[in-house]
């Protein structure tokens, strides 16, 4: 399975969830099916999933989707236990597992040799994780993910073929900008706040 | 003063700070305050299995507008140190960060990690306090939090056994 197909169908459905990814070219390819200010790139590799979470349980009226990758989840596997506790029903979890250390040269991670994530999401306490087979299981659990209000964790087996894509088009902080704006605008909330010096008060 | 009194003037100052977003992992010291945490209904609170997450559920929390604080002991802290790095200091998050000061003057255990928990924070170059008085307590979290916001950095506060209400003022050690 390509992961690029995946994200495709992934960027027909999304409409307008918030959307964290993880260090690497998922984040690269998902900017250029669907580039939007609610996209949310994460550089701590291992992170994406909890940013996912506290995203989800700030805002719990919002789809926030994690697009993370198995070296990230394995780095991070006690994400799962706290996801499953939190229980956030707006929150997918999509790993991409193509089995290696893609962003850094390809190296083979432990799920090369038969580790089961979507097992371990399970034995987390999620109880709804399920493995997709095919770029039409991966839509039909997607949009089941969407429509229904359910923790949902997703893994898809890909292969290493990465896309060709532009480049992440901005930096950190302006990412960080963009993407609080768009959470203002869009849930008409506050977030920002500039003080003025007290002689303005 | 008493642990309960001392984590009821902390969590106020939380309150007054506007900080309504709390992941922590326990310490026995803190387990007053966290439980009093847990108890708050206008509190989010998030128990983590390892500090480390809870830097990106806070910074997670913080892009969709809440205020976040993680409470942790310093052994914590320097597990979190590269999503420190790599998410608070490169995106520009503000996260209050109270850490448990462990190894602190008059302890009788870890005094390694004491005494690596404020050259670490100088070479981060995250501003932080060390905190005694309970009293003072609401007055500087609300500091803390304004400082943060204002650098768009996270700020550090250094939890002692007395701010904690866990040192006897007269008596043995």
């Amino acid at each position: 399975m390509k992961r690029f197909e995946c994200l495709k169908a992934l960027a027909a459905q999304a409409r307008d969830a918030l959307v964290v990814s993880s260090a690497g070219a998922t984040t690269l390819e998902w900017q250029a099916l669907r580039p939007s200010d609610g996209n949310f790139r994460v550089r701590t590799l291992g992170l994406c999933s909890s940013v996912a979470l506290g995203m989800a349980l700030g805002l719990p009226r919002r789809k926030v989707i994690a697009l993370d990758g198995d070296g990230s989840l394995l780095m991070n596997l006690c994400s799962l236990p706290t996801i499953a506790r939190m229980k956030p029903a707006n929150l997918i979890h999509i790993v991409f597992d193509n089995q290696a250390y893609e962003a850094s040269g390809c190296g083979e991670t432990a799920t090369a040799s038969g580790t089961d994530l979507v097992g371990i999401a399970l034995a987390a306490g999620i109880r709804k994780a399920l493995w997709a087979n095919s770029v039409e299981s991966f839509t039909q659990a997607v949009s089941q993910a969407l429509e229904q209000k359910e923790l949902t964790l997703i893994g898809a087996k890909v292969d290493t073929t990465r896309t060709k894509v532009p480049p992440y088009p901005m930096d950190e902080v302006e990412n960080k900008y963009r993407f609080i704006r768009h959470v203002e605008k869009t849930e008409q909330i506050q977030i920002l706040k500039t003080s003025l010096p007290a002689s303005y008060s | 003063m008493s642990v309960e009194e001392a984590a009821r003037k902390i969590l106020f100052g939380l309150k007054q700070a506007g900080v309504n977003f709390v992941a922590s992992l326990p310490d026995i010291n803190l387990a007053p305050l966290l439980r009093l945490v847990e108890q708050n209904s206008e509190v989010t609170h998030v128990p983590l299995c390892r500090e480390e997450e809870g830097i990106g559920i806070c910074a997670g929390a913080y892009l969709v507008g809440k205020k976040c604080a993680l409470i942790m002991q310093n052994g914590g802290f320097f597990n979190s140190n590269n999503a420190i790095v790599s998410t608070l200091l490169q995106y520009e998050i503000p996260v209050l960060l109270l850490i448990y000061y462990a190894g602190d003057i008059g302890d009788r255990t870890f005094s390694t990690t004491g005494g690596m928990t404020e050259p670490v924070l100088r070479a981060l170059r995250i501003r932080y306090y060390l905190m005694r008085e309970p009293d003072q307590a609401p007055e500087i979290i609300q500091r803390a939090q304004i400082l943060a916001e204002d650098s768009k950095r996270p700020v550090a506060l250094l939890l002692t056994k007395d701010v904690l209400g866990h040192r006897p003022a007269v008596g043995r050690f």
